[in-house]
């Protein structure tokens, strides 16, 4: 599996400030990199201009999980090896993306989760009401697919060849973090998750995901029971 | 026959008249809203068939039978409307999605 047949999927909305700086690193390390602006207003899509990279351009803006499939449905008709999650906002450490192909090269797992409370130093980096909402978060994936992990919203991941030719993104919103894992379920795939450091900066902080948005993941969960 | 009455069923004809016009539905649909239509001229023009119905569920006057059938029925037609939103949502999701894809497609010919 060579670094190019692994595509790392960004999925891009308004963050024009730091998704450049966030992929540099990415094409640097010889992945191909399938950025998808999920309709960007604030000319995310312009940061990119000049590099080499697959931009992919939502004409509305749909929801991340709507974006983590197109770029998935991408990598599949260009014959991906892997597929990456990797948020544009920069909280994930591009170096790490390395770390974790190595069960998936080796074959001994499907997919590979990322996990900020897997150490001490990652969980204590974390603030503390978004350690409250993703505590929360857990138990409500837990309760909703019977895999009891230790972080369910880090959207850092890695899919296998498998799992991504099984795994279809239904939900365009966020809860697409818990449909990934009733998915893994479901097709009874191998997963492992793996520390991974997340980097809150003034930047991440001033933007995160509001309170509320949890309640919006929750609704979206009942409804995806109630109509799948 | 009271005033109320042709009034009644004037509106629900008219409601059903709107219904066909504007919306494409499947024969069930329609059979279901012609049913309804019928079912609730029938109780108009005799409002006494639904007190006797009532006094056999033993909930005392039409009106409140009727009043106890509307919760649940609206909450269905609450869940047919979302069903159907969320697949209109995933139709559209589809058409954006490969709207992107051939984009990119086109402009990666126009590069080479």
């Amino acid at each position: 599996m060579s670094d190019a047949e692994i595509f790392v999927i960004v999925p891009l909305y308004n963050e024009a400030a730091v998704v450049r700086e966030t992929v540099m690193p990415l094409l640097k390390a010889g992945y191909t990199v399938v950025v998808v602006d999920d309709g960007s207003s604030d000319g995310s899509s312009k940061a990119l201009e000049g590099l080499r990279l697959v931009l992919l351009r939502h004409a509305v803006n749909l929801g991340q999980g709507a974006a983590l499939e197109t770029g998935m449905t991408y990598a599949r008709r260009r014959g991906a090896k892997a597929v990456v999650h990797f948020d544009a906002d920069g909280q994930h450490d591009g170096a790490q993306i390395a770390e974790f192909l190595g069960p998936i090269r080796r074959g001994e797992t499907d997919v590979v989760l990322g996990s900020r409370f897997l150490r001490r130093e990652d969980a204590a980096r974390t603030p503390w009401l978004r350690r409250v909402v993703l505590h929360g978060g857990i138990v409500v994936s837990g309760l909703f697919t019977g895999m009891w992990l230790t972080d369910t919203h880090n959207g850092f991941r890695v899919l296998s060849e498998k799992a991504l030719a099984e795994i279809r993104l239904r939900e365009n919103g966020f809860s697409h973090a818990t449909e990934i894992l009733g998915e893994i379920r479901r097709r009874k795939l191998r997963y492992v998750e793996m520390p991974a450091a997340i980097r809150y900066g003034a930047y991440a902080k001033a933007k995160g995901q509001p309170f509320w948005n949890s309640f919006n993941i929750l609704i979206d969960l009942v409804m995806e029971k109630l109509f799948r | 026959m009271i005033p109320i009455q042709p009034i009644l069923v004037v509106l629900l004809l008219s409601s059903v008249g709107l219904y066909f016009a504007k919306f494409r539905s499947k024969v069930w649909d329609r059979a279901i809203v012609v049913s309804l239509f019928a079912a609730a001229t029938l109780f108009i023009m005799q409002p006494e068939l639904a007190n006797r119905l009532a006094a056999v569920a033993g909930v005392g006057r039409g009106a409140d039978l009727f009043f106890y059938i509307t919760i649940p029925g609206l909450g269905f037609v609450l869940l047919l409307v979302l069903s159907r939103i969320r697949k209109l949502e995933q139709q559209w999701t589809q058409v954006v999605r490969e709207l992107a894809l051939v984009r990119a497609e086109i402009s990666a010919g126009e590069r080479r």
